[in-house]
């Protein structure tokens, strides 16, 4: 009984890794993802933390030169030419006269609020004119003799439960996703290869035709490429550590490391998800007729943990869908990265389910080959 | 009622308001927690004011004599610290250590402000903050003040103000009950190393602000090993007694004259700005002014006896800030002209001197200053009324304390290789960019940069904060381009209670 299966899953393996191109195909993603993340969170960093100069188009400058100054000490400055933000920035032709009689001098931030590449900016700037504003306040009250801590009534101190490593949540989500759906990737050709590909070559039946269950052989199947899931998720997390560890994270005010702690950590969780993703895909590929349609449903296939990833990070839905395979797995790991408390009831559930999965999909894939219009794809 | 708080405007050198700036621009740094270095001591989470960050505390025991031979007898005083952690710790075995000034501030009280100033020192290095022995949280050597009302009615031109800080010292000294010999800079700097070794740094990179540059100094002084580099940041040399703080003081009214003339709305609006401080003083020198004023937080009325010695005072502690010199000579106009709301606005910057350990304060002057004027010096610092005023009450209080000097090696300029960073503010009313000058003469490795039109504490106001980290990181100043701290951080003149009338004139 292990003899067969092993012999099987051998055959399997030898097939799957016949297939360079399948193989490769599932690890470029591992590779790749990696660092086109790095390059993408450094490029949205450099949006985000934009400590450099900033360039907008101030009017009128001449009617508040001591604001003017003020902005230029905080690095925002009048500018010409293609780096200018499209932020105008009008001062009341009155500034001055408001000024002097105490009354709100007006300036008004002429910008488009809903253009993402711009709200940094706007926010940076709206800050450094409150301040400027609070500045004028202190010394107006200091100049009749009162105290400006009058203005606070009350003195709000924040004190940060936060750790730098749980600051960058969206990060996390972004990254753990990526991990997770190396496990889809990795097995998706192979999965489609060594079904309805096996089916199209004529050698499924050849298979079908020895003295074994269509279990043993379903099994062997998805147990070889859940071992290439694993091999992909073990490359990811070794590029992920070098890829994220140049990432210039402080300037966020936090951290994001891979440390071995977190691969092995992620494996054992894995672990499960690339027995599902692998029976998953293989019973798609059995179901569709040919390999051109296996591709395209486990296409769409690939869109269930992209869903259920989002339901978590962004938090669209109720707590009960924390419960479900791949939120709770990611919920899990993002807990680890942050140092928080992992949880548990959610990660142990989701696995028994994330298993669950697995057997039912293995064993409906059985099934199916014991049908006719399935092995011959009529 | 004592009035401990009054004499101590004399007495206290109060060199490092480093609090001043933050009231006014309190932006918090963004950061939290990383790393835990190998302790010997229980680190537990803490918050310090201001600052979000949750940031890691601990004491470690030291014994309060530090030349105590056998340990039995000896007390034990316990040292509180603080750690900033870095955000992102590519150098655990390093720390910046930063020393408060004063003499007598608690470093962890002025956590934002460090976090601000060294923000990005901060970024790979932990921040570690010490209360020096006698200061904060580290046996607080406190002595009450007086209240604002008490303060503000208070007659100091009939008042002897010697025989006034022999008894205020005298009530301190019964209250305290301390050997102030055990709080000296040169008895605190092994609790600084105490805490390294127990927090398992090997390196540290020192900021001192003020009088923690002295601070910092006597450090590098008795542990050069630990030391890799030093930022320090309106330097106070030991070949310098605090006594020329008068003259710095006047140096630095003088320089905001000029630039009042110099621009044209201040000098149109104030074309005898300069005279009528002068005016003013002789005024209050011949007759202090009985007045009713409102109390600046309750609105009540209350009495002013507005004396020559408030009027330099609240003078000498506007100076610190730009934003508040840019009130003085509307102030003095209106206060000649009998409106001395003003004046009562600037009298409030005092606040910050009531932060400060009496008892530190003390121990630095009466052990490592008093002790070395000569004829020649005293002379110097009768020259101006801040310096002769605080001579006379701090030989009047060391009288009551009777702490014995410390060693005549203390006065000598230090004497390093280690590269050292010097940040000098060219308006500073205490600490001119000359004491830099003075304190470098035996620093081979050392760079002085200056910036000229900011106050005391450059990396509060400046692009000094990216300079320091750059230092850390070369480990050499020389390479550093400092041009960006030519910056104008002069604020324009108020020319009425509402603000500036300036003309584009004003910022060239």
């Amino acid at each position: 009984m292990i003899r067969l299966f092993n012999t099987l899953f051998r055959k399997e393996l030898l097939d799957a890794s016949r297939d360079k191109r399948s193989v490769m195909a599932g690890l470029y993603y591992a590779l790749g993802t990696p660092i086109l993340m790095c390059l993408l969170f450094s490029v949205l960093l450099k949006q985000l933390s934009s400590t450099d100069e900033l360039q907008i188009t101030i009017e009128n400058a001449e009617a508040a030169p001591a604001l003017v100054h003020y902005l230029a000490s905080k690095e925002i400055n009048h500018g010409e030419g293609d780096k200018v933000k499209a932020i105008r920035l009008q001062l009341s032709t009155d500034f001055q006269q408001s000024m002097q009689q105490g009354r709100p001098a007006v300036v008004i931030i002429d910008a488009d609020r809903s253009n993402d590449r711009l709200q940094s900016a706007i926010r940076r700037l709206e800050r450094a004119l409150s301040q400027y504003s609070n500045e004028v306040a202190h010394l107006r009250l200091l100049a009749r003799g009162i105290d400006p801590n009058l203005l606070q009534a009350i003195d709000v101190q924040m004190h940060d439960q936060a750790t730098p490593d749980s600051r960058g949540g969206m990060f996390l989500g972004v990254a753990t996703l990526s991990i997770i759906l190396t496990l889809f990737y990795a097995a998706m050709n192979l999965a489609i290869d060594t079904s309805a590909g096996e089916r199209e070559r004529n050698s499924l039946t050849l298979l079908l035709s020895q003295p074994l269950s269509s279990l043993q052989l379903v099994l062997a199947k998805v147990v070889a490429i859940s071992c290439f899931s694993m091999a992909g998720l073990l490359l990811i997390l070794v590029v992920s550590k070098f890829a994220y560890g140049m990432v210039p994270w402080q300037q966020l005010g936090f951290s994001i490391s891979l440390n071995l702690d977190f691969m092995l950590f992620a494996i054992v969780v894995g672990l499960p998800l690339a027995l599902m993703s692998a029976s998953l895909q293989v019973m798609v590929s059995f179901m569709a007729k040919s390999f051109k349609e296996a591709q395209t449903y486990v296409t769409l296939v690939l869109f269930v943990p992209l869903v259920l990833s989002m339901v978590t990070t962004y938090n669209i839905a109720d707590d009960y869908l924390q419960w479900l395979p791949i939120a709770a797995q990611q919920q899990a790991m993002i807990a680890f990265l942050k140092g928080a408390v992992i949880p548990v009831p959610q990660l142990m559930v989701s696995s028994v389910i994330t298993l669950l999965i697995f057997g039912v999909c293995s064993y409906a894939s059985s099934r199916l080959l014991k049908s006719e219009k399935v092995v011959f794809s009529l | 009622m004592n009035k401990h708080v009054l004499s101590r405007f004399y007495q206290a050198s109060a060199l490092l308001p480093l609090l001043v700036s933050s009231a006014l621009f309190a932006a918090p740094a963004e950061v939290g927690v990383v790393t835990t270095n190998p302790t010997k001591v229980q680190l537990v989470p803490c918050y310090a004011k201001d600052l979000p960050d949750r940031l890691l505390c601990g004491t470690v025991q030291q014994p309060l004599n530090i030349k105590a031979v056998k340990d039995a007898e000896n007390q034990t005083i316990s040292i509180h610290f603080a750690i900033i952690p870095a955000i992102k710790p590519l150098y655990p075995t390093e720390a910046v250590l930063a020393f408060a000034g004063g003499p007598g501030q608690s470093a962890f009280d002025a956590a934002a402000v460090f976090a601000q100033a060294l923000r990005y020192a901060r970024e790979n290095r932990d921040i570690l903050l010490v209360d020096q022995r006698g200061t904060g949280k580290s046996g607080l050597l406190q002595c009450d003040g007086m209240d604002l009302v008490s303060q503000f009615a208070f007659d100091e031109s009939t008042a002897d103000i010697v025989a006034l800080a022999k008894t205020d010292t005298l009530a301190c000294k019964e209250k305290l009950q301390v050997d102030l010999n055990h709080y000296t800079t040169v008895a605190a700097a092994s609790d600084f190393e105490a805490v390294r070794q127990a927090l398992g740094y090997q390196k540290l990179h020192l900021y001192g602000g003020s009088y923690g540059t002295r601070m910092a100094q006597e450090y590098m002084r008795q542990y050069p090993a630990a030391v890799v580099t030093a930022t320090l940041d309106g330097v106070v040399p030991f070949n310098q007694s605090l006594g020329a703080l008068g003259a710095a003081s006047d140096a630095s009214v003088a320089a905001l004259y000029a630039y009042c003339e110099a621009s044209e709305t201040c000098h149109q609006q104030f074309p005898r700005a300069r005279q009528q401080l002068q005016q003013l003083i002789q005024q209050l020198d011949a007759a202090p002014v009985s007045t009713r004023v409102r109390h600046p937080r309750t609105f009540a009325l209350i009495d002013l006896t507005l004396t020559r010695a408030k009027l330099q005072q609240a003078i000498r502690f506007a100076l610190y800030s730009n934003n508040s010199r840019a009130l003085l000579p509307y102030t003095i106009e209106q206060a000649l002209a009998g409106d001395y709301s003003p004046l009562v606005g600037l009298m409030l910057s005092q606040d910050i001197v009531q932060q400060l350990s009496v008892g530190v304060n003390f121990a630095v002057v009466c052990a490592e200053d008093v002790p070395f004027w000569t004829a020649e010096s005293r002379a110097e610092f009768a020259k101006s009324y801040l310096g002769r005023t605080w001579m006379q009450s701090a030989e009047a209080s060391c009288a009551v304390w009777q702490t014995p000097a410390v060693d005549v090696a203390y006065t000598q300029p230090l004497q390093t290789a280690t590269p050292v960073l010097l940040l000098s503010g060219g308006l500073d009313p205490v600490t001119p960019p000359a004491w830099a000058e003075l304190a470098m003469s035996q620093m081979p490795n050392a760079r002085h940069l200056v910036a000229p039109h900011a106050t005391h504490i450059v990396a509060s106001q400046s692009c000094a904060p990216k300079l320091i980290s750059q230092f850390i990181n070369q480990q050499s100043a020389a390479n550093l381009d400092a041009s960006c701290l030519n910056q104008e951080l002069r604020k324009p003149f108020f020319t009425n209670a509402n603000g500036v009338a300036s003309l584009t004139a004003e910022q060239e």
